[in-house]
Order: structure tokens, then C-alpha cells, then sequence
């Protein structure tokens, strides 16, 4: 059973990376947009991510969840030692959420819409900056987990480990890496005539996602992270990071060439080689704090908490993804894919 | 302020937003499918205007609600880490399925607002009910989690170990049943005359009379109905209450020498350093009664009790007060309401529409008060008799910052949704129909 738990904690990440990812993303391209594009994003996002972008978020409700009950110590170090970077993300999410709302059902058009936008631009950008960043904290080496709170400065235990080089650098990387699944998620959803604008911010995502993914390797790699070095010495990382660096031509002609379904595949098997990369470089000790590794199996609860865990997740399963997929379905998202 | 007291009000005064939008997001789906049956039943335009003026409604709380929520379910931990680690694997189900049930809802809505015209009339009314019978549904497993937190079950506590765990039992502990149809019944109560306060104002301002008129009965109706029924559930809550957690019921009350037959005290003030209570009203026997259904029976008082498990008395007393009193305010009025579909003169008369008027507040002033009660008259336990709220906060310093942050930050979202919903009001007015 704890396998069938540990498969929907994989799932809900993944999908809330994509989904969730490619939702921020939407706010970064309308905010890196001239100003005739941005309307038409604007217009756009609103029709593609409307009827959809709630549950996109949800997922990462249940993540938090599963982790909470399945695996409490775990989760107890992230809630305890990354404070203040998650109340970041909780801000954002918060300013997101309330601007989008704000901005499509404001009964009146007026100069509010101004304030609306950009308070949905720049939260856009700034929640994944900083979930990259507690998840670059969790695995910076830089974590100091302890009972004894006096012996370190306050900064030392909640703001260097997150506050540093390596997770800046792995929270912009995840911006990007929305960025990119947006833009080229929006190629698909434009007439012909407006196609060349998200063609061309596809291809500049692509570039800065691989410059930026180059340049936390480097970063790891010259400073001695443990999860860098151990990233490019595991096979399967290795593996994984030539398959997405394969997929990239691919993918580049396909966007050169407009095929929506095909670019949209490639783009989110980018997203799912890069997660498996990093998750498999390091699984299952997925905290690397300075002092101590923590593995995630290990802090599982007992068993009957496990199997009860994955039977109502089951059961919620069933319920759910129907009504999901009928609602994907419904409003196109998957439309485009079948064609 | 030390950490522990901002933790503490950074909770409460979270909580104290989301209910609110929890609770019209979950009751107000209810007032969008009948005006929509009604539509789809007569074709009246007006119908059709209200349901979809009442479903940005919906949208606007919904998200308030879902983003506040979401940052709950994170402060859970973030604030109470350690409550978390114990608690986390025990209340994990309720806490699971009502992801589950907010998916459902969340889909829903998704069909909903962006389904006009678009798919089957009927499936798509259908999937407006389901968003409100699965916001119902969430509401009562959150409420679940909290009545385990005053009931705690489904474990045994060996050594400060929490051993044996069984989530099923957890889930359906001794309190949830009466706290969720308490709960359940108030977010009907608060969000009818909330939502009917706002259209009887229309109504006393002359504006748009006849589309205000067919708002104000659905959402009164809903509200009168819950603000009736309401009574034999505190009675049923009162009863629990005195078994299970006899210094709560003393600290509601504020009866403080253990008497057999003892008086109801009506209002009231609290002298908690000489542990009395002056200018009070006071029914001989009727707290015996109420509590246990016996007008001799023993009620234990609060110097019955060891100074560090009690709670604040005077807060507990005073919103226990104020619940109760518009409580029984909003089920009078309710009857009125209902006696006045008999006597339509009344709906001529302006009094009518401003009494409604000034009643539009008084349900959430309940609900909050009557969450004050359940939640101070807890302290200073986080696990009822288990866990102190004192032993479960983080560790992390500075948490009044954190505290200040969420206060701008919901006082500006309070600010901003309201008067994004006298824009809607006003465009509403503005708008040709009828």
C-alpha cells in the first residue's frame, strides 16, 4: 500500500508541476508580453485556463496532505525549518488567485483592471521563484535540523538555507521551466495570424530553460552541493537528462512547425524526464540537510494509517479524474490532443 | 506578544476570514440553483439575471475561500508543527476526502461558470447542485477534524505516544456529528440573512424592487428555515458538551461553584479574578436542565477544576452570550418571515426591509462567536486533555510579523471584496431588466 500512496504523491506532484506550472507560466509570458500581446495572453489564458486553473491548484492541496499523513516527520521538517519560504508561496498564491478572479469578474472594466494585472503578473512570477526555492532548500545541503534552537542564530536555522545561491538559482530555473510549458501550451490556442508571437517565446523559453538548468548544474557542481554531485554521477539521472536533452530537437522542429499536440507531449515529457531526474538522483533521502539525510520511506506512518491513506485516495481517485477528464474534455484541453 | 499568543491570533484571525467565505461559498450555490430551476421552470428573464449575478458571486467567495483555505491547510503546520506531526496521521482522512470533495467542487464549478450555453441544459444545473452539496460535504469532514480535536479518538495515548491509530474512528469521533449539523445549520443561517440583508436593502432603497424581491425570498427562506432548526441542535450540541468537556460548558456559562440544580445565568459580567459574575439574569434549575435534562442534576463549577486547564472565561461567556442571543434573534425573525408570506401588507412597508436590513451581519456575528466558544473554551489544550497549545507551536521566533503580514493581508482582501460586491450591486441596478 505504501507504494500505491507513494505513486499519488509522485502523481500530484508531477501533475501540479504541469498543470500549476504551466497556470504561473501564463502570468510570466502576459508579463514579458508587449503590450498589443498582452491582451490577446490575457484573452487567451482566460479561455484556455478558465474553466480549469482551481483544480490545477488543488493538487498541490492533496500533496500536502498525503504528506502531512503518510509521512508527518517529513513534512515536519519542510513546515518547521522552511517557514518562511512557503508563507512566500501562500502569499502569492493568495495575490494570484484573488487577481485572476478579480480581474474577469469585476463588473466594471474600469482603470482597476490595471492594478488587477499586474498584481496577477508579478504573483505569477514570484510563487514559483519561491516553491523552487524551498524545493532547492530541501535539497541545498544548507538545512540545519535540530532540537536545540539556541545554539544556532535565527538566521542560520530559517533563512540561510533557503536564502542562498543554489536555491535562488533552482527557483528560477522553475519559473522558466513554467514559462516554457505556457508559451508553447498557447500556441495551440491562438488563430494562425498571432501563432508567431507564442512560436517565437516558445523557442526563447526553450533556450533560457536549458541555460538555466546548465547554470544550477554548474552552480552545484562548483560549490560542492551534494545533490549536484550525486545528481550527474547516478545513472538513472544521467539517463533521464539525455532523453530530455535528446527530446529537445524534436521538440524544436515541432514548434518551428506549429504542430500544437506533438510540441505540447514533448514539452510536458521535458517537465516529467527533469522531475524524475532530480527525484531519482537522491530517492528516497529527498531532505539533504547539512547535518543529517532524511528519507522519506523512513518516515512513513504505520501501516494502518498507509492502508487507509491509499484506500481513501483510491475512492477519491475514482471520484475525481471522470469528472476531471470530462471537464479537460469538455472545454478542449484534450480536444486539441485527440485530433 | 510572544510567540505562542501571535501564532494563536495569526489562527484565529485566519480562520475567522475564510469561515466567512467558506460559508457563502458553500451555502450561496444553493440560492444559484433555485433561481436557475426557476428560470429554466418559467423563463423569466429576472431569473436568469439573478442566477448568473449570484454566480460571480460564487466565483468571487469560492476563490477567496479556496486560496484562504489553501493557505490553512499549510499554517496548520507552519503554526503548529508539532500538533501536526501526532495529529497529521490520525485526522489525515477527513482531511483527504475533503481534498477529494473540493476537486469535485472545483470541477463542478469550472462546468458551471463556463458551461452556458455550452452543454445540456439540464447537466448543466446539475453540476451547480453538485458544487453545493460537495461544498456541504467539505465543510462537514473539515468540521470533523476540528470535533476530533475536542473529542480526540481513534488512538491510545501510551507514554505520550500515540499508538494504535484508527483514522476511521478519528473521523467519526463523538463530536462530529453535532458540531457539523451545528455548523452546517449556521452557514445556511449566517449566509440567508447575509444574502437577503443585502437585497432587502435594495428593496428599502427602491431600486430594481421586483428582481430584489425574488433574491430576498430565496436566500430568506434558506436562512429562516436553518435559524429554526437551529436550537434543538445547540441543544444537542449543550448535552454533548456537558459530558465530554464539563469545564467548557462551566466556562460558557461561567459557573464557577459546582451546585446540583444549578441557575442559567443570561448575560452578565465576568469577574474572573474573584470568580463571580454580577448583573446577570438567572433561571433557577434551568442549566441543570439543559445540561443534563434534569432539573437536580450535579453541574461541576469551575473551582472544581485545576487553574491550568481552564480556559478564558469571560471570552467563552460573552460570545456564548451573543451566539445564543442572535441566535434566538435570527429564529424570530425567521418565524416573522414566515408569517409574513401570509400577510404580504407587510412587504409594502419599509420597516419590513430594514429590520432585514440590519440583520444582514448578525448570522456571521453568530457563527464567529459561536466558533470562539468551541475554540478559547478548548484552551489551553490543542488535543483536548492530550496535547497543550503551548507544546505544539513552532519553534521558529518572529511569529508576530507573520501575524502582522496576514492581518494587511486580509484586511486589504476584505476591503477589496466588498467593494467588489457593491460594484456587482450596482451594476445589477444599472442593468435594464425589469
Amino acid at each position: 500500500m505504501l507504494n500505491i500512496v507513494l505513486f499519488f504523491l509522485v502523481t500530484s506532484l508531477v501533475l501540479y508541476v504541469v498543470l500549476a506550472g504551466a497556470d504561473f507560466g501564463a502570468g510570466i509570458v502576459e508579463l514579458f508580453s508587449t503590450e498589443r500581446s498582452q491582451l490577446l495572453t490575457k484573452k487567451t489564458i482566460y479561455r484556455v485556463m478558465g474553466p480549469v486553473w482551481e483544480a490545477n491548484h488543488i493538487w498541490i492541496i492533496i500533496l500536502v496532505v498525503v504528506l502531512w499523513v503518510g509521512f508527518p516527520n517529513f513534512y515536519n521538517v519542510l513546515v518547521v525549518y522552511l517557514h518562511i519560504p512557503l508563507t512566500l508561496v501562500l502569499l502569492g498564491i493568495t495575490m494570484r488567485g484573488v487577481a485572476f478572479v478579480f480581474r474577469h469578474y469585476d463588473a466594471y472594466k474600469d482603470k482597476s483592471q490595471i492594478l488587477y494585472d499586474w498584481m496577477f503578473r508579478i504573483s505569477s512570477l514570484i510563487t514559483p521563484i519561491f516553491l523552487g526555492m524551498t524545493a532547492g532548500s530541501m535539497l541545498s545541503g544548507r538545512l540545519i535540523i535540530t532540537d536545540n534552537y539556541e545554539a544556532y542564530s535565527f538566521s542560520e536555522v530559517f533563512i540561510n538555507p533557503w536564502l542562498n545561491g543554489f536555491s535562488i538559482l533552482v527557483g528560477l530555473f522553475f519559473a522558466s521551466l513554467c514559462t516554457f510549458l505556457t508559451s508553447i501550451l498557447l500556441i495551440g490556442e491562438t488563430d494562425a495570424s498571432n501563432r508567431k508571437i507564442y512560436i517565437r517565446k516558445s523557442k526563447y523559453a526553450t533556450i533560457t530553460v536549458i541555460t538555466m538548468g546548465f547554470v544550477v548544474l554548474c552552480y552545484g557542481f562548483i560549490y560542492e552541493v551534494t545533490f549536484i554531485t550525486d545528481f550527474i554521477k547516478s545513472p538513472y539521472t544521467v539517463g533521464f537528462v539525455i532523453l530530455s536533452a535528446l527530446l529537445i530537437f524534436p521538440l524544436l522542429q515541432s514548434i518551428k512547425h506549429a504542430k500544437k499536440v506533438l510540441s505540447r507531449t514533448l514539452a510536458g515529457l521535458q517537465v516529467i524526464l527533469i522531475l524524475f531526474a532530480a527525484m531519482s538522483a537522491h530517492f528516497p533521502n529527498l531532505i539533504i540537510a547539512s547535518n543529517i539525510e532524511m528519507n522519506l520511506i523512513e518516515t512513513a506512518a504505520p501501516s494502518h494509517v498507509i492502508n487507509v491513506l491509499g484506500i481513501t485516495l483510491i475512492i477519491g481517485g475514482l471520484i475525481i479524474l471522470p469528472g476531471l477528464f470530462h471537464l479537460l474534455k469538455s472545454f478542449k484541453m484534450i480536444k486539441v490532443l485527440e485530433r | 506578544m510572544d510567540n505562542l499568543d501571535a501564532a494563536r491570533l495569526q489562527m484565529a484571525f485566519t480562520l475567522i476570514f475564510h469561515i466567512v467565505f467558506a460559508c457563502i461559498g458553500m451555502v450561496m450555490p444553493f440560492f444559484m440553483v433555485i433561481a436557475h430551476k426557476k428560470w429554466l421552470k418559467t423563463k423569466d428573464p429576472i431569473y436568469l439575471k439573478l442566477t448568473k449575478s449570484w454566480q460571480k458571486g460564487v466565483a468571487i467567495f469560492f476563490v477567496v475561500g479556496a486560496v484562504s483555505g489553501t493557505a490553512l491547510s499549510f499554517e496548520l503546520g507552519l503554526l503548529w508543527p508539532e500538533f501536526m506531526k501526532h495529529a497529521g496521521p490520525i485526522i489525515g482522512m477527513p482531511f483527504s476526502l475533503e481534498g477529494a470533495a473540493f476537486f469535485v467542487e472545483a470541477v463542478a464549478l469550472g462546468f458551471y461558470l463556463y458551461g452556458w450555453d455550452k452543454i445540456p441544459e439540464k447537466f448543466h444545473w446539475f453540476t451547480g447542485v453538485i458544487v453545493g452539496i460537495s461544498g456541504v460535504a467539505s465543510g462537514i469532514l473539515v468540521v470533523s477534524a476540528n470535533g476530533w480535536m475536542n473529542a480526540p479518538s481513534g488512538f491510545d495515548y501510551v507514554n505520550g505516544e500515540f499508538l494504535n491509530i484508527n483514522p476511521v474512528q478519528a473521523l467519526l469521533n463523538p463530536a462530529w456529528f453535532t458540531q457539523a449539523l451545528h455548523m452546517t445549520l449556521a452557514a445556511f443561517t449566517a449566509t440567508g440573512f447575509a444574502v437577503a440583508g443585502i437585497h432587502a436593502y435594495q428593496i428599502y432603497k427602491k431600486r430594481q424592487v421586483d428582481l430584489h424581491k425574488k433574491a430576498f425570498k430565496i436566500a430568506i427562506t434558506f436562512g429562516a428555515i436553518a435559524a429554526i432548526l437551529q436550537p434543538i441542535s445547540g441543544d444537542l450540541s449543550a448535552k454533548d458538551i456537558a459530558q465530554r468537556q464539563p469545564v467548557k460548558l462551566a466556562a460558557m456559562e461561567a459557573h464557577y461553584e459546582t451546585t446540583k440544580g444549578a441557575p442559567l445565568y443570561i448575560g452578565g459580567i465576568v469577574d474572573e479574578e474573584n470568580k463571580k459574575v454580577s448583573y446577570k439574569i438567572e433561571i433557577p434549575k434551568a442549566l441543570s436542565f439543559l445540561a443534563f435534562g434534569d432539573f437536580n442534576a450535579e453541574v461541576k463549577g469551575l473551582n472544581d477544576f485545576p487553574e491550568d486547564v481552564l480556559p478564558s472565561v469571560s471570552i467563552v461567556h460573552y460570545a456564548f452570550q451573543i451566539m445564543v442571543g442572535l441566535g434566538t434573534l435570527l429564529m424570530l425573525t425567521g418565524i416573522l418571515f414566515f408569517i409574513s408570506l401570509k400577510k404580504r401588507t407587510w412587504w409594502q412597508n419599509n420597516t419590513f426591509w430594514l429590520l432585514f436590513t440590519l440583520l444582514a451581519p448578525m448570522g456571521f456575528i453568530a457563527l464567529e462567536a459561536g466558533w470562539m466558544v468551541t475554540e478559547v473554551g478548548r484552551q489551553p489544550w490543542i488535543i483536548h486533555n492530550i496535547m497543550k497549545t503551548k507544546d505544539a507551536v513552532t519553534p521558529m521566533p518572529g511569529m508576530v510579523y507573520s501575524f502582522y503580514m496576514y492581518v494587511i493581508l486580509y484586511g486589504v482582501l476584505t476591503v477589496a471584496v466588498t467593494w467588489l460586491m457593491t460594484r456587482q450591486i450596482k451594476s445589477l441596478n444599472q442593468s435594464k431588466l425589469a
